[in-house]
Parts: C-alpha cells; sequence; structure tokens
C-alpha cells in the first residue's frame, strides 16, 4: 500500500531531479562537447551497415594492387593489407570498441558499486575485509594480469568484455564506499535510522540517490578506461581475430608491414576512432564532474581586479590635515559575480586610527567587517574590488600602490592575526621557520646568524610561548599556542597596526581571556594601534577607545567607547547594548535581535536594517539614511546612520 | 613507538599482497583451460612418449597440490601425497631460491631471461616517469596559478588529450615520425655497437631511448598536470596561503616556500598508484619498439605460448610494482611532518 502511494512521487522527484540537473548540464560546454562526440560514434555504430561503402565481411575482392592503396575517391582512408576499405572497417569497428567497452564497464560497475556499498553501508569486518581485498587488486598491474589471462583461455570477445569487466571495479569500489561513508553519516539518514527504517529503505531511498552521480561520473571513466584496455590487448594480439576492433586493426596492419611499406592511413585512423571515443568520454566525465560536484576554482594567487577609479573619489584626493597613523575614508568594496551585479559587500565605511589607538569592529557575522579589513592590505579574494575611497596610511594612499609597493607595507606596516589560526599556519613548515620567514623578507639588514633565532625565541617569549617550542609544527601546539604564534609572528618586523581579526573565535574562554590580555598588555608595551574585529561586545567595552559598529557591510555607528555604551543612538547599536549583559544590572532582560542579517545578493532597497529594526518606520523601507554627525567635536566624532537622528543633527 | 607499529604493519601488508600474488599466479596457471605442456609444446609430430618426457621435465606430472589431482574440485585425489612433491610446493620453493622454471621457447632458465630484460624496463620508466612528472608539475603549477584563464584551459584541455591517447597508437605515430627523421626504429643499440668506446656506446642506448621515453611521457603527463594543478588548487585556497600573502611575500615565494611542497605530497601517493598502470604503457611502447624489456619479454611469450615465461614475468612486475608502492608509501610518511611526527 505505502510503496503504491509513494511511487509516483518518488518518480517526480526523479524526474524534476534529472531536469534539474540537464538545466546545469546543458550550460556546460566541456560536457555537451563530450556527448555530442560520444553521440556521434554511437549513430555511426548503429548505422554502420548504412554509411559503410564496403560490406566488411564481403570484401575479399583482394587483386594484389588492391593491398595498402593510399586513399583515394573510392577508398577515402585507404585499403589494408587484406585489400579491405579501411573507412569501412573504421565504421564497424566501432561496434566492437563501444560494445566492449560498455559490457565491461557495466560489469566493473555492478561490482565495485555493490563491494563500495556494502563496505560503506555496513562497516565493520565486512568493510575490513572488503577494502583490503580492493586494494590488493588495485596494487596488481592491471594490464599485464589482463594479458596473462586472456592468453591462457580463448581470444573470445567474450572473454576480453569479462576480463576487463571482472578487474576493472576497484577504483569505483574505492570512490563509492567513501562517498557512502559520507551519505551514511548526514542528519536525514541518522534520523531515518533513528525511527527504524530498514536497511533496504534507507539504501534505496536516502544513500542510492546521493551516489548515484558518483557512480555515473565513474562509469564514464570507466568505459574509458575498458576500451583502452580493448585496443591494447588487441594491439597486443589477444583481440578476437574474428571481430575487428581497432585495436585489431591496429595489430594487423602493425605486424604485416604497414610501417615499412609507409601505409600510415592504415595506422593512423583506426587510432583516432579510439582517440575520438575515448576523449569525448573523458570530456563528458569531466563536464558530470563539474556539474554535479561543483568547486569552487579560486584560489588566494589568482589576480585581484585593479581599484576603480571613478569620480565620486574626488572628494578624497588627500588624507585630513591632522595626519593620523591610519584613514580609511568612504571606503566600498564590490563582489563581481559573472552574469549577475554585483554584491555590494561594504558601502561608504570611514574610520580613523590614531597611534597607540585600540578600535573595535563589530558586527555580526557576514556584515562585511572581515572583508573591510581584508581590503585594507588589499587582500580581497579575486571576486573582490575596491570601487570607491581611499585607505590612507601615514599620508601614503594604499589602494594607489603596485603590487610591489603593498607588498612592502604588509607585515612591515600593518600585520594581520586571523581567525582560526590552525589553518593560517602553515602546517609542514616548523613555527619559528614561519616567524622568521618575515624577518628576512622585510628586514633585509638582520643578520641571518644566532641573533634571528635569538629574535624568534624573544618573540615567542613575548607572547608566552618556551624557546623549546620554536622548531615543533602547528599541529604539535594547542588551539592557544598557535593563536600566540600568530600575535608573535605579527609582532615579527615591529609593525605599528595590528588588525586581529576574530582571533579568539574557536578558543575556550579562559585561553580567550588569555589572549585578550596579552593583546593589550603587547599594546601598551609597544605602542601598537590594533584594529580589533569581534562580535563580542564584552571585549569592546573592556579594551577599545572607539568603536565601528557595523550592519549589512555600512556603518551603523561610529563613535568613543562610552558614547556606544552609554548613549547608543542607532536602533542597532541599542538592540546590541541589550543583548548585552550587563553586571551592574542584574535583572536586567537579555533581549535578542529577531531576524537574520541581509544576504549580500539581497539587499533591502532602504535602511539595511530596517526589516528587523524595531522602530522602523515607512522611509526606511524605501530610502538608504545618510551618515549624520551627531558631535561637533573634531576629536571625537560620533556618526550614525538613521533616519531618526535627522531632527537631532 | 605508534609509527614504528604503522610501519611494521605496512611493511606486513605488502609481504602479504606479495604472498597473494605468488599463490594467484600459480593457479592462474593452472586453473585456466590448458595442460601448459600441451598448450606450450603444441607439435603434431611430437610423440605421447616424447610429451610424457617433456611433462616430467617440467614438473606437471606432479599433483597440484596435496588432495587435488588436477584443479578440478571434482576430481578428488589421494590425501595421502606427499605434500612436499606437489606442484605448489615445488613452485614456491624454487620460487625462493630464485628459480622461475625454464623458457618453453629458448630452454633457458626464465629468471636469466627475465633479468637482462628488467633493467631495461626500470631505466625505460624511470626516465620516463621522471621526466612525465616534472612537466606534469611545471604545467600544473601554472594552470592552478593561472586558473581560469586560456593558460589553465590550455593546459586542462592537452592533458585530456593525452590521456585518451592509446598509448601504442602513438608509439606508432612517433615511430613513423622517427623513421622520417633518421632516428633508430628498433632495439636498445645498434648491432655492432659494443665494440664502441663506452661513451659512444651511450650515446647510442640514449638515441634508441628517445622515442620510447617521448612516448612515456606524453601519455603520462597529463595526469601527472590534472594532479597537480587539482592539489595546487587545494593548497592555495588555504587559510594559510592568505597568511603567506599577507606578509608581503611575492607570488613566487609563495608558491615555492608555502605552496608547493604540501601540494606535492598528495602527488606521492598517486605516483604509487599509478606504477600499476604505467607498466601497462611499458608493454605497448616496449612492442612498438622492441625495447628488450619485461613488457616485450611478455609480448614475445604470448605469442610463443611461451608459459613459464609469462609467468615469470607477471610475477616480477607485480611484486616490484608492490616494492614501489610500499616505497613511496614510506617516503610519504618521511616527508609528511604531521605524520612524522606524531
Amino acid at each position: 500500500m505505502e510503496t503504491t502511494a509513494q511511487a509516483p512521487e518518488i518518480q517526480n522527484q526523479w524526474v524534476s531531479r534529472l531536469q534539474g540537473f540537464w538545466r546545469t548540464f546543458s550550460r556546460n560546454r566541456i560536457g555537451l562537447v563530450g556527448l555530442a562526440m560520444l553521440i556521434v560514434i554511437i549513430l555511426m555504430a548503429i548505422f554502420a551497415p548504412v554509411i559503410a561503402p564496403y560490406d566488411s565481411s564481403s570484401s575479399a575482392s583482394v587483386k594484389i594492387d588492391d593491398v595498402y592503396n593510399p586513399p583515394s575517391s573510392t577508398h577515402w582512408f585507404g585499403t589494408d593489407d587484406a585489400g579491405q576499405d579501411v573507412f569501412s572497417n573504421f565504421i564497424f569497428g566501432s561496434r566492437v570498441s563501444l560494445t566492449v567497452g560498455f559490457f565491461a564497464a557495466f560489469i566493473s560497475i555492478i561490482i565495485g558499486g555493490l563491494l563500495g556499498l556494502v563496505a560503506g553501508f555496513f562497516g565493520g569486518r565486512m568493510e575490513n575485509f572488503l577494502m583490503r581485498f580492493t586494494d590488493i587488486m588495485l596494487v596488481i598491474p592491471d594490464l599485464p594480469l589482463m594479458v596473462v589471462i586472456v592468453a591462457l583461455t580463448k581470444p573470445s570477445l567474450l572473454n576480453i568484455i569479462f576480463v576487463i569487466g571482472l578487474l576493472g571495479w576497484t577504483t569505483t569500489a574505492r570512490v563509492v564506499r567513501s562517498q557512502t561513508l559520507a551519505v551514511k553519516s548526514r542528519k536525514f539518514v541518522l534520523r531515518a535510522r533513528a525511527v527504524g527504517a530498514g536497511r533496504g529503505h534507507i539504501i534505496s531511498r536516502h544513500i542510492l540517490p546521493l551516489v548515484m552521480p558518483i557512480l555515473v561520473v565513474q562509469a564514464v571513466l570507466v568505459v574509458s578506461l575498458a576500451i583502452l584496455n580493448e585496443s591494447a590487448l588487441s594491439f597486443l594480439g589477444l583481440g578476437d581475430p574474428t571481430a575487428l576492433s581497432w585495436g585489431q586493426m591496429l595489430n594487423y596492419a602493425f605486424g604485416r608491414g604497414a610501417m615499412s611499406i609507409g601505409a600510415w592511413w592504415a595506422l593512423l585512423f583506426p587510432g583516432f576512432g579510439i582517440v575520438w571515443v575515448v576523449l569525448g568520454l573523458t570530456l563528458l566525465g569531466q563536464g558530470l564532474e563539474q556539474v554535479l560536484n561543483p568547486r569552487l576554482e579560486t584560489h588566494h594567487l589568482m589576480a585581484g581586479r585593479p581599484v576603480v577609479r571613478g569620480e565620486a573619489r574626488e572628494d578624497a584626493e588627500k588624507p585630513t590635515g591632522k595626519n593620523p597613523l591610519l584613514e580609511v575614508r568612504n571606503l566600498s568594496i564590490n563582489y563581481v559575480n559573472e552574469g549577475k551585479p554585483p554584491a555590494r559587500a561594504v558601502e561608504n565605511i570611514s574610520f580613523t586610527l590614531k597611534e597607540g589607538e585600540l578600535i573595535g569592529l563589530v558586527g555580526e557575522s557576514g556584515c562585511g567587517k572581515t572583508t573591510l579589513m581584508l581590503s585594507l592590505l588589499r587582500l580581497l579574494p579575486s571576486a573582490g574590488q575596491i570601487v570607491n575611497g581611499r585607505v590612507f596610511f601615514n599620508g601614503k594612499d594604499l589602494t594607489a600602490l603596485s603590487e610591489e609597493e603593498i607588498n612592502a607595507v604588509r607585515w612591515k606596516d600593518i600585520s594581520i592575526v586571523f581567525q582560526g589560526a590552525m589553518n593560517a599556519l602553515n602546517p609542514v613548515r616548523t613555527v619559528g621557520d614561519q616567524i622568521q620567514e618575515a624577518i628576512i623578507k622585510h628586514l633585509p639588514g638582520f643578520p641571518h646568524d644566532q641573533r634571528l633565532q635569538e629574535r624568534v625565541v624573544e618573540l615567542l617569549d613575548l607572547v608566552g610561548i618556551a624557546a623549546d617550542h620554536k622548531d615543533h609544527y602547528p599541529h604539535q601546539y594547542s588551539g592557544g599556542m598557535r593563536q600566540r604564534a600568530m600575535i608573535a609572528m605579527a609582532l615579527a618586523c615591529n609593525p605599528q597596526v595590528i588588525i586581529a581579526d576574530e582571533p579568539t573565535t574557536a578558543l575556550d574562554v579562559m585561553i580567550q581571556a588569555q589572549i585578550l590580555e596579552l593583546l593589550d598588555s603587547l599594546r601598551k608595551k609597544l605602542g601598537l594601534a590594533i584594529i580589533f574585529v569581534t562580535h563580542d561586545l564584552g571585549v569592546v567595552a573592556e579594551m577599545c577607545d572607539r568603536v565601528l559598529v557595523m550592519y549589512g557591510g555600512v556603518t551603523a555607528e561610529y563613535a568613543d567607547v562610552d558614547a556606544i555604551y552609554n548613549e547608543p543612538r542607532h536602533p542597532y547599536t541599542q538592540e546590541l547594548i541589550k543583548a548585552f549583559p550587563d553586571l551592574t544590572k542584574p535583572k536586567k532582560k537579555l533581549s535578542s535581535i529577531p531576524g537574520y542579517p541581509p544576504r549580500l545578493d539581497a539587499l533591502p532597497a532602504g535602511c539595511r536594517f530596517a526589516p528587523r529594526c524595531p522602530l522602523a518606520f515607512d522611509r526606511c523601507h524605501t530610502e538608504q539614511p545618510p551618515l549624520h554627525e551627531l558631535s561637533n567635536s573634531q576629536s571625537a566624532a560620533h556618526i550614525a546612520s538613521c533616519h531618526l537622528l535627522e531632527a537631532s543633527k | 613507538m605508534n609509527r614504528t607499529r604503522a610501519l611494521l604493519r605496512k611493511i606486513g601488508w605488502a609481504i602479504f599482497t606479495i604472498l597473494f600474488v605468488i599463490v594467484l599466479n600459480f593457479f592462474l596457471f593452472r586453473v585456466l583451460p590448458g595442460d601448459p605442456a600441451r598448450a606450450g609444446i603444441r607439435d603434431p609430430r611430437l610423440k605421447k612418449e616424447a610429451i610424457e618426457m617433456l611433462r616430467v621435465r617440467f614438473g606437471l606430472d606432479k599433483p597440484v597440490i596435496n588432495c587435488f589431482e588436477s584443479l578440478n574440485p571434482i576430481q578428488l585425489g589421494s590425501c595421502t601425497v606427499n605434500p612436499l612433491d606437489t606442484q605448489f610446493f615445488i613452485y614456491v620453493r624454487n620460487l625462493f631460491q630464485g628459480e622461475l622454471g625454464i623458457s618453453y621457447h629458448t630452454n633457458r632458465p626464465v629468471a636469466d631471461i627475465l633479468a637482462e630484460r628488467l633493467w631495461n624496463t626500470v631505466l625505460l620508466i624511470g626516465a620516463g616517469q621522471i621526466l612525465s612528472i616534472i612537466i606534469g608539475v611545471v604545467f600544473g603549477v601554472f594552470a592552478a596559478w593561472k586558473a581560469r584563464t586560456a593558460i589553465d584551459f590550455a593546459a586542462v584541455m592537452s592533458s585530456l588529450l593525452v590521456w585518451s591517447l592509446p598509448t601504442f597508437w602513438l608509439a606508432i605515430i612517433l615511430l613513423f615520425w622517427g623513421s622520417n627523421n633518421g632516428l633508430p626504429l628498433a632495439g636498445k643499440a645498434t648491432p655492432g655497437s659494443s665494440s664502441l668506446p663506452l661513451l659512444q656506446q651511450w650515446a647510442d642506448i640514449g638515441r634508441h631511448m628517445l622515442l620510447p621515453t617521448l612516448t612515456y611521457t606524453i601519455v603520462y603527463m597529463g595526469e601527472y598536470t590534472l594532479i597537480m594543478r587539482s592539489s595546487l588548487m587545494d593548497v592555495l585556497s588555504e587559510d594559510y596561503i592568505l597568511t603567506a600573502k599577507a606578509k608581503g611575500l611575492s607570488t613566487f615565494q609563495i608558491l615555492k616556500d608555502h605552496a608547493l611542497k604540501n601540494a606535492m605530497l598528495p602527488l606521492v601517493t598517486v605516483i604509487a598508484i599509478n606504477l600499476g598502470f604505467t607498466v601497462a604503457g611499458a608493454i605497448q611502447i616496449e612492442t612498438v619498439f622492441s625495447w628488450p624489456g619485461l613488457g616485450l619479454a611478455i609480448f614475445e611469450a604470448v605469442g610463443r605460448r611461451d608459459f613459464p615465461v609469462l609467468q615469470g614475468a607477471f610475477l616480477l612486475i607485480a611484486v616490484a610494482v608492490i616494492f614501489a608502492n610500499l616505497i613511496a608509501d614510506l617516503t610519504y610518511n618521511f616527508l609528511d611532518p604531521r605524520v612524522k611526527t606524531e
């Protein structure tokens, strides 16, 4: 009963999934080319008797001068050693090669798929045994084994299919097993198990649909390998002499003097057939892989987008007269998406940093904090682009520097402590080595001897790491130690500014406190200016001089820390403070802000906070509020962007 | 401590695999149809007595294994056979004494024939592997570094193309090309070159190696390019590369000091797994160029139904691949500090 009711639903599910797949696949050029190549050859195999000018079986019209004739109008690809038309044999040969390829691959895929599924699903001893067996079969060279088996048995087409099929399943088994393992531990499978669904049900309804795509990609690869193996076996003289595959044609030509006669046509064209099919399958596989398992093909060394020089920048040509250490003015950053409008990740942000000052940058995840910080040193990913604004450091515009010039500023003047130092340190180089690398790069006069080692030890000592850890690898450090090592590295060239990008996330509370204390004491000891990125208001209250509150890529409020805590003007800041526990008012009710920050590709038309703002009115939803200057004092600017503040200006 | 145990386990596993291959190799040549003696000496002029003598000579008159007269499980023999006097035991005992039987064709010990051939194959595969790895790594690095540009596209497409080439066919094409350009076409040395001074002998061998090595390199460089590219893409999107960039290192320095080693570690494993496949290439290349290696020995043995040589060559190749695998595995452990210091 249940199955009859579910059957159409499952069918619909499959149909819609296939439709969705085709939509993506039809945009993949490589895959389409491969598919087209394959279809051409399959059609050729099906309609071989219609296309071929000569019947391959009855071409025994051998006159002595028919042998090895060069290509002509009667024989497009010439004739072979038996006086047969190479073009006709080429067309009929596709049948043999494709038959062997598809049937052998079918056997391999069934065996490999089953073994992988069983091993991955049942685990335990079964898995251990099956995988050990697979490993053994994987390491035994397959073509020699095929040669041995076919040589000992009859070289018939059926034998070849079975031998190739029975030896070609190893990679499939491994791939399917690891995919099954991955799927098995997903939530919906665990849930199905918890409610007592049967094994058959789980495998067919939950696991198979997610293993299938991988199996399809694998099948394409296995077919191409089977065709290559068949051609090699045939060429080595182990093919079925009655079935003229492309490999067999080459065997005859090569073994019967085509080379010495110079009959290149008998050797060239059959090979084209193999290359055509295998290349078609390879391209198809590549395309399927890209569609079914899309990977972000980007990395940190890809060329960044040039800074845009528009008219809007004219107002910020020169630094202000006061010359603070770092001045960010009207900075805007877009993420460029091909075929879509750019995402406005950061818009019109301005702030200043004086020597020895600590500014806090506060906001929820995804509000553009990290993008803003990376842009200061022009470290944006390749899709990121500075579209407006300037970054002045000691009066120098960092956005106008060449790549070489900015490299000299990086780490020497401004260094970064990244979040999650586990991945921020290179796993295969020692920590000391990575610290000293920065010194060698930026302080060329520094002696490369004992003095350098002492400096590294000194830096580690500064952050409380014992000297004997210098030559250890990051994985031998604890999480807190790695973060300290990262700070030591950031201090290596005596920079003037350190950007600390959520340096304490992912650390436990005690370690967090230690790291914060360390940063604060270093600031006092070394006179550092620090930009501290965090979503933790408590940290801000304790350490910062000034605070920039960001929301959805724009400035919500920018003021002295006292002003932020005691008289927040922007509704978002007010809500944040309400959500933050205050020791002096233990009875205060904590509230959270309902909803989520806006997605960059779907920004609201008006104020970006409006959808979540308790005070929002009509205008907020249609018009983006400008930045309102709320204080006359130059030294303690107070800026907020909210329509409610228009009157209080 | 832990490391030693892992090491011992790997070695033990390799030994087990070799034992498996030894057993497989024996039974393959006994189970599959055709009494090796009769299949090997298909000469209708031989009298029954002569065949029997040959059977005795090649040890084929003895029971296959204790309790089995032949490998037909229905034909159970008496279990009173001395297990030390069975074909299987004699085969294993001979193996441990380095004896692989006698060639049907030349009547020479198989071990001697293969010993001559082994180094030629090692030479070919060694040169081809080194070249294809170097080229693959260089192309892969450029493709990954310049990802999603025309350079990358060209590198990926040409890799897919060379991957799709049947090895023997490319060898034939290059042979054709070589024959028009005065390169030696077959064998390892020009006949009579052994009387030349050593340096000229080597130059002669080098000229003979040129085309086989070129074929080998072209066929396998595509795969290494693709693997290197994808491995380096993974590494270059890691956080520590951003750190390196933030440190002000140049692109060249980042690639050299932070990315290359990390990206090449997986390549070591792939090279090991690939060895089994590359042997397939060697067989085809040696056949086309008549390069006197193990592959050509296999090809010739197949044509002559010379089963002892075929059996010995298969065993030797399988054992060599297993060894090479083990060495690559151990090298990986040695190179990766994450494994080394655990």
